[in-house]
C-alpha cells in the first residue's frame, strides 16, 4: 500500500517536472526542447531491424527511410521505425557506404565510399549494375577517392563528392559520362576538406557540407561558387564537422553536426534560427550523428550513429 | 503480476508497542489542562510517533511478490561432448523456449555456455530469440567447471523473479565442485533441472602415460614403460590394432626409437622398452598411438603422452641472439666452445615455448637481444610475457644462470623495462637522474575503431607502450571522443610524465572508448602543440594507428612535427583499401617514421613494443674518448685479470639495485654518478645466479676486448660462475606418477655408499604450465623414500625442483600432462547429475532430471520438460522504508509539540467570513468596535456613575468622607512608605456600621495625594508661626 503510494508520489513528481518543462518550453520558439524527441527508435544489433552504427540516411517520396550501417546492410523503415525490408551491398571488406540519396525516379543512390563508386538500387534492393559510376581509384575524370555522397539535378545529371585522394565534386550526365569537376583539397573558397554530403535545391543549386572546413558552400550546376558561410566553433551559429544537411523549401537549412552532436537550423544565408540536441545518450541527446532527413510532414529524422538509433524531432 | 504487503525484518521490536497504553495513561493525566480535543489530538499524535519509531526499529519493509520466472540454460561446451551432440543441445534449448516460454507472463530466460570459464550467449530476454547453433562465446573447452557456470547463473538472476537453471551437460567436471555450487544456489531459491548429455559407448584408446626415470646416467640402460588403455564398451570387447611410435627429442634433434604395430586389448596394456643415452642432455620422450581404423578411437587428442629425463654432463649454455643480427655473437660462441662449454645458439624468432625446454641448459645468455625485433608487421617477433616469465622462473626457481650481454638493443634500450627479466637482473633498467640521461616523449594516436575488436586491441597496445616507458618519459594519447581529445592531462598539454601517472594512464586506457576521427589534421596539430611544451624531451616519437580514412593532414602540420624532430610511425589496420594506406605511408615517410601494414591484430603489441622502444635511445651511453672500466671488487669472474680491463667506447646506462646481494665488478669512470655507470654486476637471484654486462661482447663498444688475452677467461668464468650447481656425490632419484589429475613425486635418497639418507628436510617447488610456482610438501614415508603430491589437472609441463638440504645441489624433474582431463572420460556422470537434480530449492520442490537425456542413439530425442512450470515460490523482494518513517515521525513530533503549546481558536473565521460576504455583496458595514474598546468604555461609564453617586452622598453624609479618608491614607501608607516617614494615624478600630461605598484605586490615590498636600500646608503654617 505504502509502496503504491510512494510510487504514485514519484510519478506525480516526475509528471509535475515534466509539466514544468513543458510550460517553460512553451516560452521558446521550438517545440522540441533538449531532452525530448518526437520519437526515438532503433536498437544496437546485427539482426534484422537492428542498427550497428548507422552512417547514412535517405528518405523517399513515400516517407520510407533508407539506412546503411557498419554491417553494410541497407535497411528500409517507415517513419515510425517499423522495419520493412533490407539488403546488403555486394562487398564491404574495405569499408562500408557512407552516403545515401533518393533520385528523382525514386531509386537509391549509394556512395560506396571505399570502393570508389556510386551504386544504384531500386527501392526493393535490386542493384542496377549498368548504372554504377566509378570503381577506379584515382585523380582522373570518372575516378574517385573515398566517395561521400551523390545527388541528382533536375536535368538528371549526377554530382559525386569525394575526399581522401582529391577533395572535389564531379558532374556526370544521366548516362554516366563525365561532364566537369570543381574543387580541390584546401581551405580557400571553392576548395574542400571532406565534402561529406550534398543536397540540391529546386533551382539546381548544390549545397555542400564541407566537413573539415566546418562550413557550407553553395554552387550552381556548373560549379560556380554562389555562397559560402560557417565557421568552426560550438556556439550557436558555428559549426564543428557538419556531416549532413537538409532543406525545408521554406527558406531554411538544417545542418547535422558530427562534432557538436546537434542539428542546427539556419536561414539560407547562414543566420542561426534554432538548435536541437546535445551530447549524450538520453532522449534528445546525440552521439556523433552522421545524417539527417526531412519527411513530408516537416519532421527531422536524425541518425544518432554512435547511439545506434534514429531520433525524430520537430523544430 | 505483483502483490505488495508489509513485513518486518526485526519483529521483536514490535513488543515496544506495549508501551502505548502506558503512554496513554501518563499522557491522559499530564495533558488534562489542555482541554478535551487538544488532549485527544496530542495523544493520537504522540501515539503515532511511537508507533512509527517502533516500526522503524523493527525495520518495516514493503514486500513485493512476483509470479515471474527466470530460466537460465547452462550449456556444456567442453571437449568431452562430441561435436555432433552439441547441435542436439542447441535444438533442445530452442524447443524448450518455443514450446514453453510464454511471453505473456513476461518470463525471462538467458543462455550461458561454459567450459573452464562461462560466458553469456543470450542475455536475459523476455522475447523468444532462438539460440544460434554456432556458439559465439569464446571459451576454454579443455576443462569443465560446472560450479563456475552455476555461480555465473546465480549472479545473473534478477531479484524479482523465481529462479531456475536448466543444466545441459555430461556431468564430467574436472574443475570446481558442482555439488557445493549447486547447494549454494539451491539455498538461495534456485531450482536446478538437469538434462544429461548421454555419451555413446564407443571404442576409445588412450596413451595413459610414459614412464622414464627423471635422472638417467650416461651409458646406463634404463627401462621405459608406455601404458595404453582401451576403454571399449564391455559388450563390444574389441582389440584395437594400431601403431605405437616413440620419439626422443633433445633441443632441435628428434629421433624415432620405436615404431611398431601393437594390439591393444580392452583394459590396459603396458609396453616396456629398454633405452640407453650416450650424450648428456635433457631428453623428452613422446609416445604416440595411431589406430589402424579411425572408427576404433573416439578421441585422438588423448593418443599421446610425453616425459622428460636428464643426463648430466658438462655445462650446456643457450645463447639467444636477435634474429636480424644472426652471427653477431659467433666470436663469443667460438671462444666459449674452445673453453669446453657446450653452446646452443638460437635466434630470437625461434624461441622456447615451455620451461621444460630450458631445462637442458645450465645458463642462458641474451646476447644483445631486444624484446622485439623486426622490420615490418609481418616479421616483427618478440618475447611474449610468458617467455620472459619462463626465463625469470628458470633462474629463480630452477637455478639456471642468466647472463645479459649489452649492446644498443639491450637493457632499457631494448624494451626490457618493467618486465619480469628486469627483476632477475642486478641492475634496474631505468635512470632516475635527469642529469645522466635525457627523456623521451611518446604520443599515441588512436583511430582503429573499425577493425574487429578495435577497442580491445587499442587498449592492449596503449598498455604495452605505457609499460615500456621509463618513469621520466612522457606519454600522451589522442583519440576522438566527440572531438579530438587527449586522454589525460587536457589542461596540461596532454603529454604527462609516465612515472607518477602510470596507474592513472592505465585506468584511463582501460575505460577509453574510441570514436571515428573525421580528420588527421586537428589531432596532429594537437600533438605538435603538445610536443612544443616539452622542453626536456630529447626524443619525440608518435605512433598513429588508423584505418586511414580520416581526411588527410596538411603539409604544414606534418612539417611542424618534422621541424621538432618528431618521428611519426604509422600502423595501418584493416585500412580502407589502397587509398587508406597512402596517407599513412605519406605521414611516416615525411617524418622519418616507419609504416606498418598489419594483417593480423596479433602483431600489434609486438609493433608497439618495438616502436615505443625508440624513445629509450638516450639510455645508450657512448663516451668519447673510450673509457677504461675499473675493477670495483674481486670476484671469481675476474680472477687472473689483475692487469686491468681494456677500454670500452659505450654501454647501456642502468641503475644499481639497492640490495646487499648485488656485487659490482666493473664500473666506468663516466658518467660521474656511480649508480648508473655499472659495466659488470652479478647477484644471486632465488636459486640461480644472474650477470649483467652492459657493454657488448666485443662487437661494437668492446672491440678492443676481442684481441685481449683474457677475453676467453672473462667470458668462460662468467658463464661457469652463473651455471646451476651439479652434485654427483649423493645418489638421488626422482620419479613422478600422474594419476587422476594429481602428480605424485617420489624421491629416493641414497648416499655415496648406497645407504639410505634419512631425516632429510626436503622442500620442493612446482612451476605449473601457467608459470605460477606452488610449494610442494615432501615428507619421508619409508627409509630413504620421500613423497609429495600436487594437483596437475591443467595440461602442460610441470617442472619440479627439490632442495635436499644445505650443501647439496637441487634435484629437478618434470612431468608432462599431455592432454586435458576432458579426454579421459567417455561416459556420462549420472550420479553427479542426479544428485544435482535432487537438490530442493529453498521453499520449493527438487528439480527435474530428464532421464533419457540427449542420446544420439534415440534420434527422436528426449521429451522437452517444461522449465517454465510454476512450482516455485514466488520471488519476494523487500524494500526498507524506515528512513521515510523517521522523517514522517519527526514531522508528527513537531505537530504534537504545536498542539500542546499553541492554542488555536477559530473565532476570527466568522468575522472574516462576514467581511468577505459584505465585500462580495457590496454592503456598507459599520466597522465593529473592538471588544477591548467597548469594555473600557463601559467600565469608564460605570466609574463615572460611581463617582457621581459618591459626590451626591458627600453633600448629605459627612461621615462617609471621614471613613473614606482613613481608608485612603491606609492605602497610601502601604504603597508609599518610603516617601513619608511621618507616623501614620492608626486606623479606627471600630468598623463603621454601614459599609462605605467601594472606591476605586484611582480615587484612593487622589485622596491620598490631597491629604499629603493638606499636611504639607499645615506644616508650612506651623513653621511660619514659629
Amino acid at each position: 500500500m505504502i509502496g503504491c503510494l510512494l510510487q504514485n508520489l514519484n510519478q506525480l513528481l516526475v509528471a509535475s517536472i515534466a509539466v514544468g518543462i513543458t510550460f517553460s518550453a512553451g516560452c521558446l520558439s521550438r517545440p522540441q526542447q533538449e531532452g525530448t524527441a518526437d520519437l526515438i527508435w532503433g536498437q544496437s544489433g546485427i539482426t534484422e531491424g537492428r542498427l550497428q552504427k548507422p552512417r547514412a540516411l535517405a528518405i523517399d517520396a513515400n516517407d520510407e527511410l533508407y539506412l546503411v550501417d557498419m554491417t553494410a546492410r541497407i535497411q528500409v523503415f517507415d517513419t515510425e521505425g517499423t522495419y520493412l525490408r533490407g539488403w546488403k551491398t555486394p562487398i564491404s571488406k574495405n569499408g562500408r557506404p557512407s552516403g545515401l540519396t533518393i533520385d528523382r525516379a525514386g531509386r537509391l543512390l549509394v556512395a560506396d565510399t571505399h570502393y570508389y563508386r556510386m551504386l544504384v538500387y531500386t527501392p526493393d534492393g535490386e542493384l542496377l549494375e549498368d548504372q554504377t559510376i566509378g570503381g577506379t581509384l584515382g585523380h582522373g575524370p570518372g575516378e574517385f577517392g573515398f566517395v561521400t555522397d551523390v545527388c541528382e539535378d533536375s536535368q538528371g545529371n549526377f554530382y559525386v563528392a569525394e575526399y581522401g585522394d582529391f577533395d572535389r565534386v564531379q558532374k556526370f550526365s544521366p548516362d554516366g559520362e563525365f561532364i566537369l569537376q570543381w574543387g580541390s583539397p584546401g581551405a580557400d573558397p571553392g576548395q574542400f576538406r571532406r565534402p561529406q554530403n550534398m543536397v540540391i535545391d529546386s533551382q539546381d543549386r548544390i549545397w555542400v557540407v564541407d566537413a573539415c572546413n566546418h562550413r557550407l558552400q553553395v554552387f550552381d550546376s556548373s560549379g560556380k561558387l554562389l555562397s559560402i558561410w560557417g565557421e568552426e566553433g560550438s556556439e550557436l551559429g558555428k559549426l564543428y564537422y557538419p556531416y549532413d544537411l537538409a532543406l525545408d523549401g521554406q527558406g531554411h537549412v538544417y545542418v547535422c553536426e558530427y562534432g557538436n552532436h546537434r542539428v542546427q537550423k539556419f536561414t539560407l544565408e547562414g543566420k542561426p534560427v534554432g538548435s536541437w540536441g546535445t551530447h549524450g545518450k538520453g532522449p534528445g541527446q546525440l552521439h556523433n550523428p552522421w545524417a539527417i532527413a526531412r519527411d513530408s510532414l516537416g519532421r527531422i529524422h536524425v541518425l544518432d550513429s554512435n547511439n545506434h538509433r534514429v531520433q525524430r524531432a520537430i523544430f | 503480476m505483483f502483490q505488495r504487503s508489509i513485513t518486518f525484518d526485526s519483529p521483536i521490536y514490535l513488543l515496544l508497542l506495549l508501551l502505548l497504553p502506558l503512554m496513554w495513561w501518563i499522557g491522559y493525566r499530564s495533558l488534562s489542562g489542555l482541554g478535551r480535543w487538544r488532549r485527544i489530538v496530542a495523544l493520537v499524535l504522540r501515539s503515532t510517533v511511537l508507533l512509527i519509531l517502533v516500526f522503524a526499529l523493527a525495520d518495516v519493509q514493503i514486500q513485493r511478490r512476483s509470479d515471474q520466472l527466470t530460466v537460465i540454460y547452462l550449456l556444456d561446451q567442453s571437449l568431452s561432448i562430441p561435436v555432433d551432440q552439441r547441435q542436439s543441445m542447441v535444438d533442445y534449448v530452442n524447443d524448450s523456449i518455443e514450446q514453453h516460454h510464454d511471453a505473456a507472463h513476461k518470463d525471462r530466460y538467458a543462455v550461458i555456455v561454459f567450459g573452464r570459464d562461462a560466458g553469456v550467449e543470450i542475455p536475459l530476454v523476455n522475447v523468444s530469440i532462438p539460440l544460434n547453433p554456432q556458439i559465439e562465446t569464446v571459451l576454454d573447452p579443455e576443462y569443465t567447471d560446472l560450479a563456475l557456470a552455476i555461480q555465473r547463473a546465480k549472479a545473473m538472476f534478477p531479484f524479482d523473479a523465481a529462479k531456475r537453471i536448466v543444466l545441459i551437460t555430461d556431468g564430467n567436471q574436472n574443475q570446481g565442485d558442482a555439488r557445493r555450487g549447486a547447494r549454494a544456489a539451491a539455498a538461495t531459491g534456485v531450482s536446478i533441472d538437469v538434462v544429461p548429455v548421454m555419451l555413446s559407448a564407443r571404442s576409445e584408446v588412450a596413451v595413459e602415460k610414459i614412464d622414464v626415470p627423471a635422472g638417467a646416467r650416461k651409458g646406463q640402460p634404463f627401462e621405459m614403460r608406455v601404458v595404453l588403455r582401451n576403454d571399449s564398451p564391455e559388450d563390444l570387447g574389441k582389440t584395437v590394432p594400431g601403431k605405437l611410435r616413440i620419439v626422443r627429442k633433445s633441443g632441435q634433434r628428434e629421433e624415432t626409437i620405436v615404431e611398431q604395430d601393437v594390439d591393444v586389448p580392452p583394459g590396459k596394456r603396458v609396453f616396456t622398452i629398454s633405452e640407453e643415452i650416450d650424450d648428456p642432455d635433457f631428453y623428452t620422450y613422446e609416445a604416440h598411438f595411431s589406430p589402424n581404423a579411425t572408427a576404433d578411437d573416439g578421441m585422438t587428442q588423448n593418443n599421446k603422452a610425453s616425459a622428460f629425463t636428464h643426463v648430466r654432463g658438462k655445462g650446456h649454455v643457450l645463447l639467444i641472439e636477435n634474429w636480424d643480427k644472426q652471427g653477431e655473437a659467433d666470436y663469443l660462441v667460438e671462444r666459449l666452445r674452445k673453453e669446453d662449454i657446450a653452446v646452443t645458439v638460437t635466434p630470437s624468432d625461434r624461441l622456447f615455448t615451455s620451461l621444460a625446454e630450458l631445462q637442458r641448459y645450465d645458463s642462458i645468455i641474451l646476447a644483445n637481444v631486444s624484446r622485439s625485433t623486426g622490420t615490418d608487421a609481418d616479421n616483427v617477433s618478440s618475447f611474449s610475457d610468458d617467455q620472459i616469465s619462463m626465463l625469470e622462473r628458470n633462474t629463480r626457481e630452477m637455478g639456471c644462470g642468466l647472463i645479459m650481454l649489452g649492446g644498443p638493443d639491450t637493457f632499457g634500450a631494448g624494451g626490457w623495462t618493467n618486465t619480469e627479466l628486469e627483476k632477475a637482473m642486478p641492475v634496474n633498467f631505468e635512470i632516475k637522474n635527469a642529469k645522466v640521461t635525457p627523456v623521451g616523449a611518446l604520443v599515441l594516436m588512436m583511430h582503429a575503431g573499425e577493425m574487429p575488436r578495435g577497442n580491445y586491441w587499442q587498449k592492449r597496445i596503449a598498455i604495452e607502450s605505457i609499460k615500456i616507458l621509463g618513469s621520466r618519459d612522457y606519454c600522451g594519447l589522442i583519440q576522438w571522443n566527440g572531438s579530438d581529445q587527449w586522454l589525460w592531462g587536457q589542461s596540461k598539454g596532454g603529454i604527462l610524465r609516465t612515472g607518477p601517472n602510470r596507474k592513472m594512464m592505465m585506468s584511463r586506457v582501460d575505460r577509453m572508448s574510441i570514436g571515428d576521427m573525421p580528420a588527421f589534421d586537428p589531432a596532429l596539430k594537437m600533438a605538435a602543440q603538445g610536443f612544443l611544451g616539452l622542453k626536456d624531451a630529447a626524443v619525440k616519437h608518435m605512433i598513429i594507428i588508423s584505418d586511414g580514412d580520416p581526411t588527410p593532414s596538411t603539409t604544414a602540420t606534418i612539417n611542424s612535427l618534422k621541424k621538432q624532430g618528431v618521428k611519426v610511425s604509422t600502423v595501418a589496420v584493416g585500412s580502407h583499401g589502397r587509398l587508406g594506406s597512402q596517407e599513412m605511408q605519406r605521414i611516416a615517410a615525411a617524418t622519418g617514421g616507419k609504416y606498418y601494414a598489419v594483417k593480423s591484430a596479433k602483431a600489434l603489441p609486438r609493433i608497439y613494443q618495438r616502436e615505443a622502444r625508440r624513445i629509450a635511445r638516450p639510455l645508450v651511453y657512448e663516451p668519447k674518448p673510450a673509457v677504461q672500466p675499473r675493477i670495483v671488487s674481486q670476484h671469481e669472474i675476474l680472477q687472473g685479470m689483475e692487469g686491468g680491463i681494456p677500454p670500452i667506447s659505450g654501454f647501456v646506462l642502468t641503475s644499481v639495485k639497492e640490495n646487499p646481494l648485488v656485487e659490482i665488478l666493473l664500473r666506468s669512470p663516466k658518467p660521474v654518478d656511480e649508480k648508473n655507470a655499472t659495466v659488470l654486476a652479478t647477484w644471486t637471484y632465488g636459486a640461480g645466479k644472474a650477470v649483467a654486462l652492459t657493454t657488448d661482447a666485443g662487437q661494437r663498444w668492446a672491440n678492443s676486448w676481442a684481441q685481449w688475452d683474457n677475453y676467453d677467461k672473462l667470458f668462460s668464468q662468467m658463464v661457469r660462475w652463473s651455471m646451476r650447481p651439479t652434485d654427483d656425490l649423493d645418489n638421488f632419484t626422482i620419479a613422478t606418477d600422474v594419476r587422476e589429475g594429481k602428480t605424485q613425486v617420489i624421491i629416493t635418497a641414497l648416499d655415496q655408499d648406497d645407504q639410505f639418507l634419512n631425516d632429510l628436510s626436503i622442500a620442493g617447488t612446482v612451476v605449473t604450465p601457467d608459470m605460477t610456482s606452488i610449494p610442494l610438501r615432501i615428507e619421508q614415508t619409508a627409509p630413504g623414500r620421500y613423497v609429495g603430491q600436487f594437483d596437475s589437472e591443467v595440461a602442460g609441463s610441470y617442472m619440479i625442483v627439490a632442495n635436499t638440504g644445505a650443501g647439496r645441489a637441487p634435484i629437478r624433474s618434470g612431468v608432462n600432462v599431455g592432454y586435458s582431463a576432458e579426454y579421459r572420460v567417455n561416459e556420462t556422470n549420472m550420479a553427479l547429475l542426479r544428485s544435482l537434480a535432487e537438490l530442493k530449492a529453498k521453499g520449493g520442490p527438487a528439480g527435474e532430471l530428464v532421464e533419457l537425456g540427449l542420446d544420439p542413439s534415440q534420434p527422436e530425442g528426449a521429451a522437452v520438460s517444461n522449465p517454465f512450470r510454476r512450482d516455485l515460490e514466488p520471488a519476494v523482494s523487500n524494500q526498507s522504508i524506515w528512513p521515510w518513517l523517521i522523517l514522517i515521525g519527526n514531522c508528527l513530533f513537531l505537530a504534537d509539540v504545536f498542539v500542546r503549546r499553541v492554542q488555536v481558536n477559530f473565532l476570527w473565521v466568522p468575522p472574516l467570513f462576514a467581511k468577505l460576504r459584505n465585500k462580495v455583496l457590496g454592503r456598507q458595514h459599520e466597522a465593529p468596535v473592538p471588544e477591548t474598546m467597548s469594555r473600557l468604555q463601559s467600565r469608564k461609564r460605570e466609574l463615572r456613575e460611581q463617582i457621581e453617586s459618591r459626590r451626591t452622598a458627600a453633600r448629605f453624609e459627612g461621615s462617609a468622607d471621614r471613613v473614606d479618608d482613613s481608608q485612603a491614607i491606609d492605602l497610601a501608607a502601604s504603597t508609599a512608605t518610603s516617601t513619608s516617614t511621618k507616623p501614620r494615624p492608626q486606623p479606627p478600630k471600630a468598623q463603621p456600621e454601614e459599609s462605605p461605598v467601594e472606591e476605586s484605586y484611582t480615587e484612593r490615590l487622589l485622596k491620598a495625594k490631597k491629604r499629603v498636600w493638606e499636611d504639607r500646608k499645615d506644616g508650612n503654617k506651623d513653621e511660619r508661626n514659629r
